[in-house]
């Protein structure tokens, strides 16, 4: 029993220490002092002056925009080239899968480090101009990203009954429909949750990002800033705008909502699959518990929306 | 002859992709590390590298925090994953998930956070460098081990547990004896995504430490932004040899475990 | 005259293979040089042990494999190279291959959702409209060039078979056809055709249901809905049922025998299972090795084997090394019977006898006597083990004797089944003579009396064979020799550490003949010792080979005076 509450409170500790920095600025997001560490009274001024804040919102746009078209970019590559490797020779398959897990172990900075000496050796001698620009920033993100789509979407084709292509053709597919139609949906959740990896991947990017980047997107001939490269030369500049708390808040809140639907749905899944069957009783305790969930993450949206309009 | 449509085909985007972007590169790296900056060959950036006391000096200082981080990592990380593992206490891995959450707030943003925060306790990068940069290490890796370590865990072979009480053994000597040996997989797994990582990490020793603390990231930065291209490359080699070696010697663990095991039976 | 029979015949052949190999890629031969032809309607079963190339043939049949030799021909078109979605074949697979993410309403409308049915074409009038057929253009001008490219037909063939493609084609490109467009079935009609294809096999009510809430037999049924939803010429079934329990079996094997004579449609069946082969088939083809064993319907393959192979799959039998005798006797047993079969006298012959045709009769009456060694109820009839001398042989009555009883046995010569003898010899065509005078057989050496290539001759102290008269010395190193060992002759060691094995393979067949068993080990060159012995191996076993020095037979194959030195 001791040995029960000593085995929790231990987690719970550790679990707390994990969020103090986080759970720090999401209080401190709601004053407006010089630092954190200052209480100057209530307010959600800060939510207002984020919004206001060009820098930071052109940062995020980038950042959201090279997330979402480097993951689709990512997802169409990584997820071809898994099902064409896996019905390839094996030899080809090994020299392939090898050369795909270099950059899931190499270390990010020599990754960065060796496309920007590319990526400047072809503007010297191709192209005689800098091309550092959305595309170079594009192309670095998706080398990260790919990898890992292919590492998704290949176990989905070992589980997959090769017998259903079969099938597919035997019915008249031609060896096109029967990707559309079967090999695709079979793979659909390891293409998915590649494609999330992906996003995640894309947003907490620093290094590549700062050696790849160029002028483009929404910081028009300047250089493309993203959220990290944005936070990292603030603090480099030792001038981190103190609205940044209120977006680390807002990300906190997205990431919390995303987690929750997340567990909610396996949750959904793992009932689907064990086909229990409910009494009425059961019925209405689970809608209800759900209900209450809704409800409590729309709450939370339904406030920030309703902090940043009153104070835009 | 008509183009006749194959599944293999598929491949080639993919294929050409990771030559362009992955084999070419390191091509480029390759090249640099043994040239000088008119492009003849030379061995001048190794030689440095090995007698540069300055660099000699962060290699030793990235050895030192990748070893001191694996190892507080797995301490702290393993009884966690040891008690999540515990269907009772964590009944339906809500809080691995929370452990693993904060993994998904943007990185820079959290470094910034814990240095905010340290610096209110008074732990700024500025007086105490060395601790800043240990904790914001520790606490950005945490989650790489926990995660490995819970998956491993959950797959105990329960029998073999109840089978080492049941010849005698007591709750320590059965956590001794079953489930370290059991879980050494997960550590080496763990320990892997923390050491290498550790090495060539950039932005948590240059916020937390303001600058002062040059692992083998911030070095090959350095060099990279002091327009030292050869230096950089070499030193970029240097690490990608040591990722190679690292995961020969965890592959060939593994393996061995793996065949161990499947000759018990 | 004669042709003209054949051509009628032949109209009436659905399918049909022709000298058609499959070699894999490692040079494992799946399928070796089969003929045989499917009649219209048929039900043909493959039956043969795993590994037999049943699977390949009906996967080449299907379109998912291709021949490396020879074609298949489908309604007297060649089909070997054609895709499977251009072929009007359906299969049931072995795990039924249903897609998941559908539910079974749409499994089974999956195919007609990409049936696309010619429709006429008119104009504005209600006219037909008539244009140069541009698809048959193209299709023709494949063939020609595909004919052009077969290396399987001679120059004289190629000649013939192009001249009638070009007047073809020159025929199509001179005259307009009716105008076809193509139009997907409409969601009118694959309704009807989906509630009558689920009609067909009982499951009417489920067309809702995830694939995944159904049981085995139900699947089962959602993948023949699919299949012959189709419509298709020939419906394959790869051991479809296979993944059921007994009961479950017996039932679908009525009731897809059912359903063939409803549909009317060609099925080709594939199982292991000889029962099940036996019950359901109109023809058997009994498969080995990728060599077709026989042909023929249930009832003639199950009386009249072809070879003990075959008597041992099929059914329960007694098979005995039998010496032919003359004017229709055939010694085994100790005893001559009287048979029904004409074999050259004193050939050495198998002899089938099944437990049913056997007669228990009073010792008296008996030809042979014998004691009841075993006896098993088996519900509609007895199963006894009698022991005629040493040899075995087991009995189906249903009268009940005591065991231990003494009786007599009595065999009707038309219950007494003559094959040819499959071995009576082990010959091996490339063996040779290794520096040691020793004889290399599959590349391992084995002791022989190298004197008996010359007639009286010896050996010298240098290992020179010398003649009687000592005039001519013979150097027979790497010399070419055909070696002859009689099956009785090779001896069979369990531990493969004896030292005086000479050869290790595995036991890749093993057929009981009453009193031995006839083993062959295939070592791991693929070279077969066939040999007899008194106990029971597994298959896959690991044994050792000896064969006396004595007992190697060999002749040159070269002239003895090409080696004189």
């Amino acid at each position: 029993m001791v040995k029960k509450v000593l085995a929790k409170s231990y987690v719970y500790l550790m679990l707390f220490l994990m969020y103090v920095p986080i759970l720090v600025l999401v209080v401190f997001s709601f004053t407006d002092g010089e630092s954190v560490g200052i209480w100057n009274g209530f307010t959600f001024d800060l939510y207002g002056r984020l919004f206001r804040n060009e820098e930071i919102m052109i940062a995020v746009g980038n950042t959201v925009i090279i997330a979402l078209i480097s993951s689709v970019c990512s997802t169409i590559i990584g997820t071809l080239g898994a099902i064409g490797v896996y019905y390839s020779k094996r030899r080809t398959r090994a020299i392939i899968e090898n050369i795909n897990q270099i950059p899931v172990v190499n270390a990010e900075i020599v990754l960065a480090l060796s496309l920007t000496f590319m990526f400047v050796f072809i503007g010297t001698y191709i192209f005689h101009e800098n091309i550092f620009s959305f595309w170079t920033l594009l192309f670095g993100h998706m080398i990260l990203e790919v990898p890992f789509v292919y590492l998704n979407v290949k176990p989905k084709l070992q589980q997959m009954d090769p017998a259903l292509y079969e099938a597919a053709l035997d019915l008249g597919c031609s060896p096109r429909q029967a990707l559309y139609k079967v090999t695709i949906p079979q793979i659909a959740p390891g293409v998915l949750s590649g494609f999330m990896l992906s996003i995640t991947l894309s947003l907490d990017d620093f290094i590549v990002t700062a050696f790849t980047s160029g002028p483009g997107l929404l910081s028009g001939a300047g250089k493309i800033e993203t959220i990290s490269t944005f936070i990292q030369s603030s603090i480099k500049k030792k001038i981190v705008p103190i609205e940044v708390r209120a977006l680390t808040t807002i990300i906190v809140a997205l990431v919390l909502i995303a987690t929750v639907l997340l567990v909610m749905y396996q949750n959904h899944l793992k009932f689907k699959a064990s086909a229990r069957i409910l009494t009425q009783k059961q019925i209405v305790a689970r809608r209800i518990k759900n209900s209450v969930i809704y409800g409590i993450l729309a709450a939370i949206v339904i406030f920030f929306v309703v902090i940043i309009c009153i104070n835009l | 002859m008509k183009f006749r449509f194959q599944r293999k085909y598929l491949a080639i985007p993919f294929f050409l992709f990771l030559i362009l972007f992955v084999i070419l590169p390191i091509l480029f790296i390759i090249f640099y590390a043994f040239t000088d900056s008119n492009g003849f060959f030379t061995f001048d950036a190794v030689v440095d590298f090995f007698t540069s006391p300055n660099k000699l000096n962060v290699l030793e200082l990235s050895l030192m925090f990748s070893i001191l981080n694996t190892v507080i990592c797995l301490l702290i990380g393993y009884p966690i994953a040891y008690i999540l593992s515990n269907a009772k206490l964590n009944s339906n891995g809500v809080i691995v998930m929370l452990f693993v959450m904060p993994m998904w707030i943007n990185f820079v943003l959290r470094t910034w956070a814990t240095r905010d925060v340290l610096s209110w306790i008074g732990l700024d990068g500025g007086s105490h460098p060395y601790e800043a940069t240990m904790i914001g290490l520790v606490y950005n890796y945490l989650p790489f081990v926990i995660l490995p370590l819970y998956n491993v865990m959950l797959k105990l072979d329960k029998s073999q547990i109840e089978a080492a009480m049941d010849l005698g053994c007591n709750r320590v000597q059965v956590f001794v004896k079953s489930i370290i040996p059991q879980s050494i997989p997960g550590v080496v797994s763990a320990a892997m995504m923390v050491f290498m990582p550790t090495m060539s990490s950039y932005v948590i020793s240059d916020v937390l430490s303001e600058g002062q603390i040059v692992l083998f990231g911030n070095l090959i930065y350095l060099n990279f932004a002091s327009s030292q291209w050869n230096y950089g490359s070499f030193i970029s080699l240097f690490m990608l040899a040591l990722v190679g070696i690292s995961m020969l010697i965890t592959r060939n663990f593994t393996e061995k475990d793996a065949s161990k095991e499947s000759s018990r039976w | 005259m004669d042709g003209g029979l054949h051509k009628l015949e032949k109209a009436n052949y659905i399918i049909e293979l022709k000298n058609v190999s499959r070699i894999f890629d490692d040079d494992t031969v799946a399928v070796d040089n089969f003929n045989f032809y499917v009649k219209k309607g048929e039900f043909v079963t493959f039956l043969g042990p795993s590994g037999c190339g049943k699977s390949t043939t009906l996967r080449m049949i299907a379109g998912f494999d291709f021949p490396s030799k020879g074609e298949i021909l489908l309604n007297g078109k060649d089909i070997s190279l054609l895709p499977p979605n251009k072929r009007p074949i359906n299969m049931v697979f072995q795990k039924y291959a249903l897609f998941p993410h559908l539910d079974v309403y749409e499994n089974v409308a999956f195919g007609l959702r990409l049936k696309k049915i010619p429709v006429e074409l008119k104009d504005d009038q209600g006219n037909l409209v008539y244009k140069i057929n541009k698809k048959k253009i193209r299709e023709i001008k494949h063939e020609i060039n595909a004919t052009k490219r077969n290396r399987h037909l001679t120059e004289q063939e190629k000649e013939e078979k192009l001249a009638k493609l070009n007047s073809n084609l020159e025929a199509v490109s001179s005259n307009p056809e009716v105008a076809y467009k193509y139009k997907k079935l409409s969601n009118k009609e694959i309704d009807e055709k989906v509630a009558k294809a689920l009609k067909i096999v009982d499951l009417d009510a489920l067309e809702e249901r995830d694939i995944s809430t159904l049981s085995g037999g139900q699947q089962q049924r959602v993948a023949i809905a699919r299949a012959i939803v189709n419509e298709p010429e020939i419906l394959l079934l790869d051991e479809p049922l296979g993944a059921l329990d007994l009961k479950m079996r017996k039932d679908m094997q009525l009731e897809l025998k059912d359903m063939h004579t409803r549909l009317g449609i060609t099925f080709i069946y594939v199982t292991h299972d000889q029962e099940e082969a036996l019950t359901m088939s109109d023809t058997i083809v009994v498969m080995k090795d990728g060599v077709i064993q026989q042909i023929g319907k249930p009832k003639d393959i199950y009386d009249e084997p072809k070879n003990a192979f075959v008597a041992d799959f099929i059914g329960e039998s007694n098979i005995y090394n039998a010496t032919m005798l003359k004017d229709k006797h055939v010694r085994f047993l100790d005893f001559n019977f009287v048979c029904v079969d004409d074999f050259p006298v004193n050939e050495k012959v198998d002899v089938v006898i099944r437990p049913e045709d056997v007669e228990i009769v009073p010792v008296e009456k008996g030809m042979i006597k014998g004691y009841i060694h075993n006896k098993i109820f088996k519900g509609v009839n007895y199963q006894y083990t009698v022991m005629v001398g040493k040899n075995e042989l087991i009995v189906k009555s249903t009268k009940d004797y005591q065991v231990n009883s003494q009786i007599g046995i009595s065999i009707e010569p038309d219950s007494i089944h003559i094959m040819k003898k499959d071995f009576t010899m082990n010959i091996y065509t490339d063996a040779w003579i290794n520096n040691k005078n020793e004889i290399m057989i599959d590349d391992l050496p084995f002791e022989c009396d190298i004197t008996q290539l010359i007639p009286g001759s010896t050996v010298d102290n240098d290992g020179y064979v010398v003649s009687k008269d000592g005039k001519h010395r013979y150097d027979f190193k790497d010399a070419d020799v055909v070696a002859e060992v009689s099956i009785e002759k090779v001896e069979v060691i369990d531990d493969i550490e004896d030292e005086r094995v000479q050869a290790v393979g595995e036991i890749v067949d093993q057929v009981y003949k009453g009193d031995h068993y006839r083993l062959i080990v295939r070592t791991e060159n693929e070279e077969d010792f066939v040999l007899d012995t008194p106990y029971t191996y597994n298959y896959n076993d690991r044994v050792g080979i000896h064969i006396d020095k004595a007992d190697i037979k060999m002749r040159l194959k070269k002239e003895a005076k090409e080696y004189e030195i």
